[in-house]
């Protein structure tokens, strides 16, 4: 009788999972029509980890040095930054913070005047310690590597991501001079193979719009590249919500506690059902 | 000792009917033996219900209800405040929960006729409760600050403005300014945390102490009070302590379980329980690229943007939910339980539930043409549900309902 209470309940809730499943296809189709990263195309996925200090060291070291003269991270507080990424308060004072009347618990407020900066830049360079919740960290780690020459613009350079970005690229000196290319790509047969010609050989067409660095030109290669805005995306997504780490911790305990007590009160159940299903 | 316990707790008990009402609500309140996982919904509202007016109390401390303040006093709850976090999170995915609970709640009374006769007023307190949940999540949704609660608000308080003749000076009278300020988000505070939730309270009281007058209703339809045994107790019935109590407990950890892993893992439910939008602080100035509501008021955004004239969005939007009080009357079923109606009522209820989905989905997203005329579709549907009720519950053949559980 219960088995075949729960095998109805069973095809019900896979209806239901199944009708869901395609509400939420039809969601990531609309998703691609005009997607986050524009031009970009898709946005390359980031995968964050909060548990890798190092990275989120280096990933702070590289905000404070490149961006923090003008992005601010008005909600976060020094201290709680040097606690968070276990760097040593003496360190992180000395190497990092380059004010020193500043103290632990003052917030990442910034040294920019909001107006001065906006006649400079023609808008305010945005405090930046929610990016990561209103953007998304795709977003932040496909924008940093988007940048391309571009002699139209202001500062010479523009961005796939977001075309038209007012921010000049701060880390070209790393990166080097990067791009807007064309080449060739195999041509793709509606099976979905590349298509060939008859002895063999792949079809291949021109197609522009891909981004390369100028060899050499930047401090470092494209790997070493990645992983500096693979820990600089890190640090901003903890800084966005710098409890997520503690909070996933956390949730395995909470759901652990509701299993146990579902399974308790599920015993105390059947044992009280009994009175009346004799 | 337990000689003087007693006799406190006679004295109490001869000034206050402790243990009348504890044996009237429940250990001797008689609840129908045999009901499904739809009837746990009830129990998990008021859980939920619990759940926002703790966590809410302990919001409203480090909260600021100031334009300057609001949208940061939302992140020093988040980063500076011990457990702030927790906190906030239990209440952002306690609405939704709220909402998700209710909804299916109420999906339970269409399909086993919870509104019949003699539960009419049971569900008007119920639908009334809906209403002011909506207010209530409404107002709390403005208080973070951030671009959608200000775009949402701005939204939502023009909707008053297409009324003819007092829109704008009622427009003017709800905001208290201009334009949404912080005149408008001190006020949405005080509704959010004392006005509405004192009629929320009342109402499931009286949602309550009408159910308990009129009993519990169960999904085959049966009348358990008409097998009644020596005492007078019907002989289909349990009583609610402490084997309905049990049976909410087990339903109340699977969800519990379920809300610790949206909790601690989904708490933006990924952009449908807190939008993306609402981490940037409120902007008059700039208007984001896609305003849409959280999931649980979508299907009558889309219903409003189905409707090409503001104001009669407004009165297809206000009828869709006015109509749910009428429809105790609008069933003329000789049956309760979808178990025992004809396929008429099978249809419908399933077209109507697809329906009210797909115009929930509809709401979060972008016009487009193709969009629109699904809109309009589904909100017809949702109508025609309602309004042809009375002539197909009348003229389809029902099956006989069994005399005993």
């Amino acid at each position: 009788m219960i088995n075949n209470q729960l095998n109805i309940l069973n095809i019900k809730l896979s209806k239901f999972f199944v009708a869901l499943g395609l509400l939420i296809s039809i969601n990531t189709i609309d998703a691609a029509e005009g997607g986050p990263c524009k031009d970009y195309g898709e946005c390359d996925e980031f995968k964050y980890s909060l548990n890798d200090m190092a990275s989120l060291q280096r990933g702070a070291s590289t905000f404070l040095n490149y961006c923090y003269g003008c992005h601010s991270l008005q909600y976060s507080r020094w201290g709680r930054v040097s606690t968070d990424l276990q760097i040593p308060e003496e360190i992180f004072f000395d190497n990092l913070v380059f004010d020193k009347s500043i103290k632990p618990g003052d917030l990442m407020i910034g040294s920019m005047s909001k107006e001065q900066s906006a006649q400079w830049f023609g808008v305010a360079p945005p405090d930046l310690t929610l990016v990561s919740r209103v953007r998304g960290d795709d977003w932040i780690y496909s924008y940093l590597r988007a940048y391309y020459e571009d002699s139209s613009k202001q500062y010479g350079v523009n961005n796939l991501v977001y075309p038209g970005t007012a921010m000049p690229n701060v880390l070209m000196a790393l990166q080097g001079n990067q791009k807007l290319v064309c080449k060739d790509v195999p041509v793709i047969a509606k099976n979905g193979g590349e298509k060939r010609d008859d002895i063999g050989n792949t079809i291949t067409k021109e197609k522009c719009g891909y981004l390369k660095v100028d060899e050499g030109s930047g401090e470092l290669n494209k790997e070493e590249f990645d992983s500096l805005i693979y820990d600089l995306t890190n640090f901003l997504v903890y800084v966005g919500e710098p409890a997520k780490a503690q909070r996933e911790r956390m949730g395995w305990y909470v759901i652990f506690y509701f299993l146990i007590f579902t399974a308790l009160s599920a015993l105390l159940y059947r044992e009280y059902h009994k009175d009346y299903h004799k | 000792m337990s000689e003087m316990v007693g006799k406190l707790f006679g004295w109490v008990n001869s000034r206050l009917p402790v243990s009348n009402t504890f044996e009237r609500h429940l250990s001797k309140h008689p609840v129908p033996s045999k009901v499904n996982f739809w009837y746990l919904f009830g129990a998990l509202a008021s859980v939920v219900l619990i759940i926002q007016i703790v966590s809410g109390i302990w919001l409203i401390m480090p909260y600021s209800n100031t334009e300057e303040e609001a949208f940061a006093s939302i992140e020093y709850i988040m980063r500076d405040v011990d457990y702030g976090w927790v906190i906030r999170y239990m209440h952002t995915t306690g609405a939704s929960m709220f909402f998700a609970v209710v909804y299916l709640h109420m999906f339970r009374g269409l399909l086993y006729g919870s509104y019949q006769k003699p539960k009419e007023l049971v569900w008007i307190f119920g639908c009334t409760i809906y209403l002011a949940m909506m207010a209530e999540g409404f107002l709390g949704y403005v208080l973070p600050y951030g671009q959608m609660s200000y775009w949402g608000a701005q939204v939502i308080i023009s909707l008053f403005g297409a009324i003819p003749y007092i829109g704008e000076s009622l427009e003017l009278w709800i905001r208290g300014d201009y334009y949404i300020s912080g005149i408008t988000v001190s006020r949405f505070f005080a509704l959010h945390v004392v006005a509405l939730p004192l009629v929320l309270i009342a109402l499931v009281f009286l949602h309550l102490v009408a159910l308990h007058e009129v009993g519990a209703g169960n999904p085959e339809g049966v009348d358990i009070e008409e097998h009644l045994d020596d005492d007078g107790v019907p002989l289909d019935s349990v009583p609610f302590f402490p084997y309905k109590v049990l049976n909410a407990l087990v339903g109340i950890g699977v969800f519990m379980t379920v809300f610790a892993i949206i909790m601690f893992f989904f708490p933006e439910g990924g952009g449908y329980f807190i939008e993306m939008a609402n981490f940037e602080e409120a902007n008059p100035l700039v208007t984001p690229e896609h305003i849409a509501p959280v999931w649980y008021y979508s299907p009558y955004y889309a219903m409003l943007r189905a409707v090409p004239d503001k104001l009669g969005g407004l009165i297809v939007m206000g009828s869709a939910v006015a109509i749910l009080f009428v429809v105790p009357w609008l069933d003329k079923s000789k049956v309760a339980s979808i178990r025992y109606k004809g396929i008429y009522s099978k249809v419908a209820l399933a077209l109507f539930g697809i329906s009210f989905i797909t115009l929930g989905y509809l709401g979060t997203v972008s016009v487009t043409e193709v969009r629109k005329t699904m809109s309009v579709i589904c909100t017809v549907i949702y109508f025609a549900f309602f309004l042809l009720m009375p002539i197909y519950t009348k003229y389809e053949k029902t099956l006989e309902v069994p005399k005993r559980l």
